[in-house]
């Protein structure tokens, strides 16, 4: 079965954080979309990545040139991915439209992955 | 895996305690703000990766590890700060070597609560220090039940962690008369913790059963150590067994209160009562008598009634004649004159009851009014009756509380007949 990356983009600034009780409900959805995604044996892998925007580094002129975030202009950054595994581009959608970041963060890039 | 997933919350809090006083016992009572910020900040990261990669299989290790380095990284942060303290480096490197699987000690725990129990603070800050270090609770929920915003239950925490850390404590259980000297202080939080969690003032459920399911783990902490286990302390775990016992049958299936008489006994945690009667004669068994010992007592004659009409009034009597000798409090009096109507008829309850007409503390008690309106109504007195009913309606009151005066105050205008049912 085909594998599917979802990137979770979330705003890059983030306020602190507000009320822990708040959080911890937030992080209850999250893992119980990944629970009952992983049961039904389509999470494969997740992961949070730091809180920074990364580095860029580009070939500029036969020289490599590393830069800060995405984009200088982005105001957003992943904040972390899952893989899974659907049978095309329209299942893997429904299963991304169920995780809770459609609610709490900003958007969810859903890419396939190649295989041989 | 998943089955932690709906007790995040109860995970993270059961932790904080164990993990808070295994750090005190590495780094000393004078860093608890240090200690209490990178327990915070090990839950915030948990709960930032916990959602991509799910909860560890083994949560509280994860946890404990997290927050010791967290603690390191704040501790090697103030360490660049201020001035090179030898203590800082012996401190950096203890935590550097220490072994996660050592949290959850009860040594440790019962250590955590003499520093939080010291005698430098007041019963108050005591309480909440307890509240807060040793179960894990935040400001949020110790400000519901202290009818105090989390704000300023902040600030008083804040307050009596620096008085600690001036203080320089050692982290250590006491030994001998020390041990003696101390003790009472940790029974009384406990008792605040228990009091306060048996009847909260703000309806709060959860927190109520949490509070009392706290106090009856550390008091029996205490049963367990062979030093702090003295009459006192059995008379107490004693108490909070016979009261916790009826946790669920004081409660109606819409969060309304069963008031004993109307309690179904069969609801009653025979188990735990059956724990509270073998604390009891622990408690018997040592020479003192102290006025927890009469209060168990009166609990017990309760736990072992077959029914509420076949309470042993005058043993009830009786007890809160001698517990009124140790503390006397306008509150036990008020009991001890709820009890008298009981044993000898509402006529010489009420006697008792206006006796104490005059004390301020009970003027804005609830249960003094209610108390009186109830024996005026069992004496067809049923105008004075609401107006008693309504006077305790002015005091501060919880939710479930305040239906049941409601009810009872519309009992005062229906015929006599039904107004007893």
């Amino acid at each position: 079965m085909p594998s599917f990356m979802l990137l979770l983009h979330r705003p890059l600034e983030r306020g602190p954080m507000a009320d822990p009780e708040a959080v911890a409900r937030v992080t209850r959805d999250y893992m119980d979309w990944a629970d009952r995604t992983r049961a039904a044996g389509r999470l494969k892998a997740g992961s949070k990545l730091t809180d920074d925007a990364g580095r860029i580094l580009r070939n500029a002129g036969g020289r490599v040139a590393t830069t800060d975030g995405p984009f200088v202009e982005s105001k957003e950054i992943v904040g972390g991915y899952f893989l899974i595994s659907a049978g095309d581009y329209a299942e893997a959608c429904r299963i991304a439209a169920e995780c809770p970041h459609l609610k709490y963060g900003s958007y969810i890039e859903v890419r396939q992955v190649e295989e041989l | 895996m998943t089955e932690a997933a709906p007790a995040l919350e109860d995970l993270f809090r059961h932790e904080a305690g164990k993990i808070c006083a295994w750090l005190v016992r590495l780094l000393g009572p004078g860093r608890l703000e240090l200690i209490e910020d990178a327990v915070q900040d090990a839950f915030s990261a948990a709960l930032a990766q916990w959602r991509f990669e799910g909860t560890p299989q083994r949560p509280a290790a994860w946890l404990a590890i997290a927050a010791r380095n967290k603690a390191l990284d704040r501790l090697r942060r103030e360490m660049r700060l201020e001035s090179l303290d030898p203590s800082d480096e012996a401190a950096a490197w203890r935590l550097g070597f220490s072994n996660p699987e050592d949290t959850g000690k009860p040594d440790d725990t019962l250590a955590l609560m003499f520093v939080a129990c010291h005698p430098a603070l007041g019963d108050e800050e005591q309480t909440m220090l307890t509240l807060q270090t040793v179960c894990g609770f935040n400001a949020r929920q110790i400000a519901r039940a202290f009818l105090s915003t989390p704000e300023a239950v902040t600030q008083r925490l804040v307050r009596a962690k620096r008085r600690l850390r001036d203080l320089k404590l050692t982290v250590e259980i006491p030994e001998g008369a020390e041990l003696a000297g101390r003790l009472p202080g940790l029974l009384n939080a406990i008792y605040q913790l228990f009091t306060g969690g048996y009847t909260a003032a703000e309806g709060d459920q959860l927190m109520t059963e949490q509070r009392c399911a706290e106090a009856l783990r550390l008091v029996r902490l205490l049963c367990e150590h062979p030093h702090a286990s003295t009459g006192e302390t059995h008379a107490l775990a004693a108490l909070i067994c016979f009261h916790h016992a009826r946790a669920a049958a004081r409660t109606g299936a819409t969060g309304d209160v069963v008031l004993l008489a109307e309690q179904d006994r069969a609801r009653w945690d025979a188990g735990l009562l059956a724990r509270g009667f073998g604390h009891l004669r622990r408690a018997m068994a040592a020479p003192e008598l102290t006025a927890l010992h009469l209060e168990a007592g009166i609990a017990a004659v309760h736990a072992s009634a077959p029914s509420f009409a076949q309470t042993d009034w005058p043993a009830l009597v009786h007890y809160y004649e001698a517990l009124i000798e140790l503390k006397p409090t306008p509150v036990v009096k008020l009991n001890a004159a709820i009890a008298q109507g009981y044993a000898d008829g509402p006529a010489a309850g009420l006697a008792q009851l206006d006796e104490l007409a005059g004390s301020t503390q009970l003027s804005r008690y609830a249960h003094y009014h209610a108390a009186r309106g109830d024996l005026l109504l069992k004496l067809g007195r049923r105008a004075e009756a609401g107006a008693a009913l309504r006077q305790a309606l002015e005091c501060p009151l919880n939710g479930a509380e305040r239906d049941y005066l409601l009810r009872k105050l519309r009992a005062c205008s229906t015929p006599a007949r039904q107004a007893h049912s």
